[in-house]
């Protein structure tokens, strides 16, 4: 075994016990180990993806060197490695970006508690994204739940503090389903590793025998992750935790923490039940019904809103809309569509909240008559919104294009679900259209729709890049990254197809 | 040559986008521009324009080039290639934007915001390029929505809250369109064998078999979604909002040209992609055909109805154009032909018209219809341009809308389709009429407004430091007169165009 195999462990560990670490340190220096695990870390997954594409197989690595069915492993594809290093750039983006607002918002002898969460949230993460063992997974996605609380709340007001409940209840309930789900699991199987658990569900449905435990287990596992990652009719939780909590963290979470379930989710269906199990269950429809209802209810929800940041949020249960949709095609190009879109949505989700952030600071506040003209106070942060809005509507040329173009794709030739899947893109292209763009013009208006009495109500001030060169450099990074996913999505879609076949 | 190409697309791209940058980073100094600076912008405006005018040209010219830029994903190359449409419609945008250029100078000063206006008018000509030279449907796309992206800084141009409601309704509009384009495109990428034009349709036979029914249905979207560009029935309501608020040198090319890419979208699908045999006789083209005579119509009513002066040009454009639309709709060459002849006749047209109703407002503030009474006197040059432009419109000879008009009802007439091939030019004759109603009253109370009118004293709104005594300055009026003489030329030697 080659010493790279040794890395995403050491990941792990790294960002596991640099967290305590976190919390002794002075602040400053939190600040910089935080930066340099999350660097080291996605150094480490560089690695281990250019390892595993020179090998073209899939490696597993025993902790503690025990054999299967008793040992715990980790399993590490291409897909895996990718997810890993995409992870860590987007959050060390996020975490840079938000620097000044973090430390501005919250408490000096807090600080130090937010380095710990997104260390342990980054463990979590790659935990999530690596493991081969059902109950790790739980465990993980325990970590994960709760140090995305901490993220919430850590910004002392009245609303992170409810939106935090908010979000623990809800996620706690989507846990204790997921935990369910195992336990019938492994009371069918016997077993906990995902691989094994495969083999004996194999023979299950070969022989036809406990078809309904099975297929409650899935269920369950299916909704409680979906509940978790803010499917539409469990989104409750999610624009006050978004709207309202500081900016790292709103990024962090719209683009990451709600992902990681979803990548657990698409693994359990490879590895756990298996792709052609999935496909001849109805657990797939239900998912993909949801998914559309939820790419509507949340782009109507956006348009009601008011506040730039909470329209972003309730794009997000659109966008997460999307990806349950690809994966309720129940075929590969709707799973291949789906984790493209993970990527996209993750790399334009975190720009435009950053970018929002950047035309509230022009302005005197979040909503849309206050930040009218903002994109000329905050030029950079206009240019950016504007990309990321783009994106998002599916322009041609950025990331968001490209994933309807493969969720079109994935869909045209499929029986029942080609027109419902055409109409709802459709439907919900328009209304992301419709708010987005309406925010867009709306920054780069000069006055409020040509208000003439009241010649000077926009209150702001003007934002300079040299102001904030880390803040400016992080949004030309995002852009870039996502102007790169929309010009050069071949590379990333052959990876993924390829990481799909190392899943099973 | 491939690079040709590339650069006529690039240049006034590149020099569009660096103006903006420009106009963006003075937008907070506030500083009116020195004589100096507007002769820098000038200068650097008309040196672009005229070098990607040449460079479009010659690249159109100089024989079928093509050209593959990068590939979106492995199967969707970005790809260029010139070919006839391409060739004739960028010839037509080029005169319209050299016009237009020339024209904009004096209006646009007074008018305010010059470098964000110069740098989306550029922009918009290198898209036009690209889109006219796209060689398949994927780019076509690509540049369909951009052309929505950068004509509608124009259109919200002043910023007013009517702009503003306007820009909105063009965008929502446009994009719904498109998307119905692009929601075929995706079918089509399934039955064709490839999105790349070729004359006579890639259509897969073998894959289409016993898909037809859906398969219509997908060009029928289609076609509404395009459509939706090219004002046809029930989806123009964007259009007269948005043209009549533009500023009117950028009204004149939204309505000269920018209207005329959904035309191009549909011709590309309907000859190019799908082919005409595959539609030929179906409900598709009966319905196409109903809906774009309901909007000859239709359009004709409401301009007739109309009373503000820029509206009503906007509504007749929605009329025009779906003439275009019937004339390609019959599915011959002959119509096609007529259909294509409209889309030079048409766009030299509005833009003249356009322009005038700019001079109008430039000089008088003028918006209305009825304010234009008497203005023959002081401004007799101006009026005999308008006059000839109506009369273009309506298709008198020797103007070129008589040549259009005349190969679209011989086309129709010819087309041997049951009811439509009479009706057809029953309608056209019909919209003739009302077009006449509704353009040349004002040449009639221009020239004889009757006694207590023509005393009247008027209050000269702007320009008259350009002006200098002369009824309007002379960059305004030479694309006036250039537009007129050929709108004439083209009437009396229309065979140079139909090669």
């Amino acid at each position: 075994m080659d010493f790279v195999c040794n890395f995403p462990f050491i990941s792990i560990i790294l960002s596991l016990f640099s967290g305590p670490l976190c919390s002794i340190l002075p602040g400053k220096w939190a600040k910089r180990v935080n930066g340099i695990v999350i660097i080291v870390v996605g150094i480490l997954s560089a690695f281990v993806l250019a390892y595993v594409t020179g090998t073209g197989e899939a490696f597993i690595y025993r902790m503690g060197h025990f054999p299967a069915p008793w040992g715990n492993e980790i399993r590490i594809g291409v897909l895996e490695a990718f997810m890993g290093l995409f992870f860590c750039v987007i959050m060390l983006l996020c975490m840079v970006a938000g620097v000044r607002e973090r430390e501005a918002q919250i408490e000096e002898s807090k600080q130090n508690l937010y380095y710990v969460m997104v260390n342990l949230l980054l463990c979590s993460l790659l935990a999530l994204i690596y493991t081969n063992d059902l109950f790790t997974a739980y465990v993980f996605v325990e970590i994960n739940t709760i140090s995305a609380c901490g993220l919430i709340m850590i910004r002392q007001n009245g609303r992170t503090i409810e939106a935090a409940t908010r979000y623990m209840i809800m996620s706690l309930l989507g846990s204790g389903l997921l935990l369910l789900g195992i336990c019938f699991l492994y009371d069918l199987t016997g077993h906990l590793l995902m691989s094994n658990i495969k083999e004996q569900v194999h023979i299950l449905a070969q022989t036809g025998q406990y078809h309904i435990p099975l297929m409650v287990s899935v269920g369950l596992i299916s909704v409680g992750l979906a509940m978790k990652s803010a499917l539409y009719p469990f989104h409750a939780w999610l624009p006050d935790a978004y709207g309202y909590s500081t900016l790292s963290s709103a990024a962090i979470l719209s683009s990451l923490v709600s992902k990681g379930y979803i990548f657990l989710l698409i693994k359990v269906f490879y590895r756990v039940v298996g792709f052609e199990i999935l496909t001849g269950s109805k657990v797939a429809n239900v998912l993909f019904v949801f998914g559309i209802v939820g790419m509507i209810m949340g782009s109507i929800n956006a348009i009601q809103e008011e506040q730039i940041t909470r329209m972003i949020a309730y794009s997000s249960v659109a966008q997460i809309g999307y990806i349950y949709m690809g994966i309720g095609l129940a075929t590969q190009e709707g799973m291949v569509a789906s984790i493209y879109h993970v990527i996209s949505h993750g790399a334009t989700k975190s720009l435009l909240f950053v970018a929002a952030s950047g035309l509230a600071a022009a302005s005197a506040g979040r909503t849309s008559r206050e930040l009218v003209g903002s994109g000329y106070r905050n030029k950079l942060a206009g240019i950016a919104f504007t990309v990321g809005s783009l994106s998002m509507v599916g322009m041609p040329m950025f990331s968001g294009f490209i994933s309807k173009l493969f969720f079109a794709q994935a869909a045209v030739g499929h029986a029942h679900k080609m027109l419902p899947t055409f109409i709802a893109l459709a439907i919900s292209t328009v209304l992301n259209a419709a708010y987005f763009m309406k925010m867009v013009i709306c920054i780069y208006s000069p006055r409020y729709g040509g208000d003439t009495t009241g010649e000077n109500t926009i209150v702001g001030r003007v934002v300079f890049m040299k102001e904030q060169p880390v803040k400016s450099v992080a949004l030309i990074c995002f852009i870039v990254l996502n102007v790169v996913l929309g010009l050069n999505s071949e590379p990333i879609i052959r990876l993924i197809q390829k990481g799909l076949a190392m899943f099973g | 040559m491939q690079g040709l190409l590339l650069i006529s697309i690039g240049l006034p791209a590149v020099a569009g986008i660096l103006l903006l940058v420009l106009a963006f980073s003075e937008h907070l100094r506030a500083v009116g521009g020195t004589g100096v600076k507007h002769m820098r912008l000038y200068l650097f405006v008309s040196v672009m324009l005229v070098a990607s005018v040449l460079l479009a040209t010659t690249a159109a010219w100089t024989g079928d080039n093509s050209v593959v830029l990068f590939r979106l994903i492995e199967s969707i190359p970005v790809y260029f290639r010139v070919d006839e449409v391409g060739r004739f419609f960028i010839t037509i945008v080029s005169v319209i934007w050299l016009a237009v250029g020339l024209y904009s100078v004096p209006y646009m000063k007074h008018e305010g915001g010059e470098k964000r206006y110069y740098g989306f008018f550029l922009l918009s000509y290198g898209v036009l390029t690209g889109f006219v030279y796209a060689g398949n449907l994927i780019t076509m796309y690509l540049f369909y929505e951009l052309i929505t992206l950068v004509s509608m800084p124009l259109v919200l141009h002043n910023g007013t809250r009517e702009a503003v409601t306007a820009a909105r309704k063009y965008l929502f509009y446009s994009l719904c369109g498109a998307y119905g384009g692009l929601f075929g495109i995706f079918f089509l990428y399934r039955y064709c064998g490839s999105l790349d034009f070729m004359m006579g349709g890639t259509l897969d036979a073998a894959a289409v078999r016993g898909h037809e029914g859906i398969l219509l249905m997908v060009v029928f979207v289609m076609l509404m979604g395009f459509g939706v560009k090219a004002g046809m029935l029930p989806f123009h309501a964007w259009l007269p909002a948005a043209h009549s608020v533009a500023p009117s040198p950028a009204s004149a090319m939204l309505s000269a040209v920018i209207v005329k890419a959904g035309v191009i979208a549909i011709v590309r699908v309907v000859f190019y992609v799908i082919g005409t045999d595959f539609l030929r006789g179906t409900w598709v083209q009966y319905l196409w055909m109903t809906l774009a005579l309901l909007t000859v119509f239709m359009g004709s009513m409401l301009a007739y109805r109309e009373r503000g002066f820029k509206k009503r040009l906007a509504y007749s454009t929605v009329s025009q154009v779906s003439y275009i639309l019937y004339g390609l709709s019959l599915l011959t060459s002959e119509a096609m032909a007529g259909a294509l002849f409209h889309v030079a006749a048409h766009g030299l047209i509005k833009c003249g018209l356009f322009l005038t109703a700019g001079v109008f407002l430039y000089r008088f503030g003028y918006t209305r219809v009825e304010e234009l009474e008497g203005l023959g006197k002081e401004m007799p040059k101006v009026m005999w341009c308008y006059t000839l432009f109506a009369l273009g419109l309506v298709g008198i000879p020797p103007t070129c809308g008589f040549i259009s008009k005349w190969y679209l009802a011989q086309g129709s007439l010819h087309s041997e389709i049951p009811v439509f091939s009479w009706l057809g030019p029953v309608v056209l004759l019909v919209s003739a009429l009302l077009t006449a109603g509704y353009l040349l009253p004002i040449t009639i109370k221009g020239f004889f407004p009757g006694e207590e009118k023509s005393r009247e004293n008027r209050k000269v709104h702007s320009g008259e430091e350009v002006c200098q005594g002369k009824e309007i300055a002379s960059s305004m009026l030479i694309p006036l007169l250039v537009l007129a003489v050929l709108v004439l030329v083209l009437g009396i030697f229309p065979i140079t165009l139909f090669k």
